[in-house]
């Protein structure tokens, strides 16, 4: 269950029309780093998860990646609302524009369009769990390199933000793996799959 | 826990540290110092704030709510990125104790905002009814949305 909190997690307010950048960005929507992906990848990933906590944290992190997602999704929006037909055609904005106009879809950079794909959900707790700081590392880089291109501060601020939010996260996951090792085999890691081999797991 | 192992990748236990005050933590993206890990091509010489200014003309009424929107953003992502240590870090009495303080403010700015202008939450609207002062009123879709500009 989810109740909906009417403000982003992050402020934006962008004045300034530019396709381009939203082009850019919207890769943190429906790219496969994006905010959409970690989202469906974490929430995915809990169910099965050996130790509650877990499970927890991936509700907790999953649900803000939603909240991230929608960051991003304003971001374009404003970036986008006041748009003319001769800055579509001009900014590298027309393909989308055909097939969106200036409207919200989910798809990255390239113009590859959202899919499951770009995340696994593998019912191994080690296996999601080294993903997930993968996924937090990749993030970053795509933050990173937005920050490299685009010098319009009211883009900078949410996008500092966002960045930085991988990091923690990163931590987090890593403070999550340790607290499944205490699940595991002490002196083999992967004797077993905490996640299936239930019957096996001696500690609690 | 915390030891390494080969073939497993380690990362150690965050112990609590520094932190920043609600207001510079928005701005970082964290309230803890020992996490705030900054990119060189980020940095814009510290001159670049938040882009939630309140509005420097205009509407009073307006500037101050976005001054109270401000303040519901950096004490709710206070609570957001401690819920997380916590998640973590369940023993810990300081950021406990931290979290207590920031859901109680949290509540009452939430309040606040909800008697003074419009509910953020369906349970800001039960403040509103308790209180009989908007009591005739669905009042769930005044506000901009979210995404039109957040103080805006």
């Amino acid at each position: 269950m989810w109740t909906y909190e009417k403000r982003l997690q992050f402020p934006v307010k962008i004045t300034k029309t530019c396709p381009k950048t939203a082009q850019l960005i919207i890769s943190q929507y429906g790219g496969p780093d994006g905010e959409l992906s970690a989202s469906m990848r974490y929430l995915s990933q809990r169910y099965t998860m050996p130790v509650k906590a877990v499970g927890g944290l991936l509700t907790d992190i999953g649900t803000e990646e939603l909240a991230h997602m929608e960051i991003i999704c304003a971001m374009v929006y404003q970036l986008t609302k006041h748009l003319t037909i001769e800055e579509a055609k001009t900014a590298g904005f027309d393909a989308y524009y055909i097939d969106h106009t200036s409207a919200l879809w989910p798809q990255a950079a390239a113009g590859v369009p959202f899919t499951a794909l770009e995340f696994q959900s593998k019912g191994d707790a080690i296996a999601d769990l080294t993903e997930d700081l993968a996924a937090e590392q990749k993030a970053r880089t795509v933050y990173d390199n937005l920050l490299r291109m685009i010098t319009d501060p009211e883009v900078r601020e949410p996008l500092k933000f966002l960045r930085t939010r991988e990091i923690v996260h990163f931590q987090r996951f890593g403070e999550a793996l340790e607290k499944t090792k205490e699940k595991l085999n002490e002196k083999n890691h992967y004797f077993y799959n905490p996640e299936f081999d239930k019957q096996m797991i001696t500690r609690e | 826990m915390d030891l390494q192992h080969l073939a497993i990748a380690s990362v150690p236990m965050q112990p609590w540290g520094q932190i920043y005050d609600s207001q510079t933590a928005l701005k970082k993206g964290t309230i803890f110092q020992d996490l705030d890990m900054s990119f060189f091509a980020a940095d814009d010489g510290g001159n670049a704030g938040c882009c939630c200014g309140v509005s420097e003309a205009g509407d009073p009424q307006q500037q101050e709510r976005e001054r109270l929107m401000l303040e519901i953003y950096q004490i709710c992502f206070t609570v957001d990125d401690l819920r997380l240590y916590l998640d973590t870090h369940p023993q810990d009495v300081q950021a406990l104790d931290m979290l207590k303080n920031s859901l109680l403010q949290r509540k009452q700015l939430l309040a606040d905002h909800a008697m003074r202008f419009y509910p953020l939450t369906m349970d800001c609207m039960a403040d509103i009814y308790q209180a009989g002062a908007g009591a005739g009123c669905y009042c769930w879709q005044e506000g901009p949305m979210p995404w039109e500009g957040a103080c805006v």
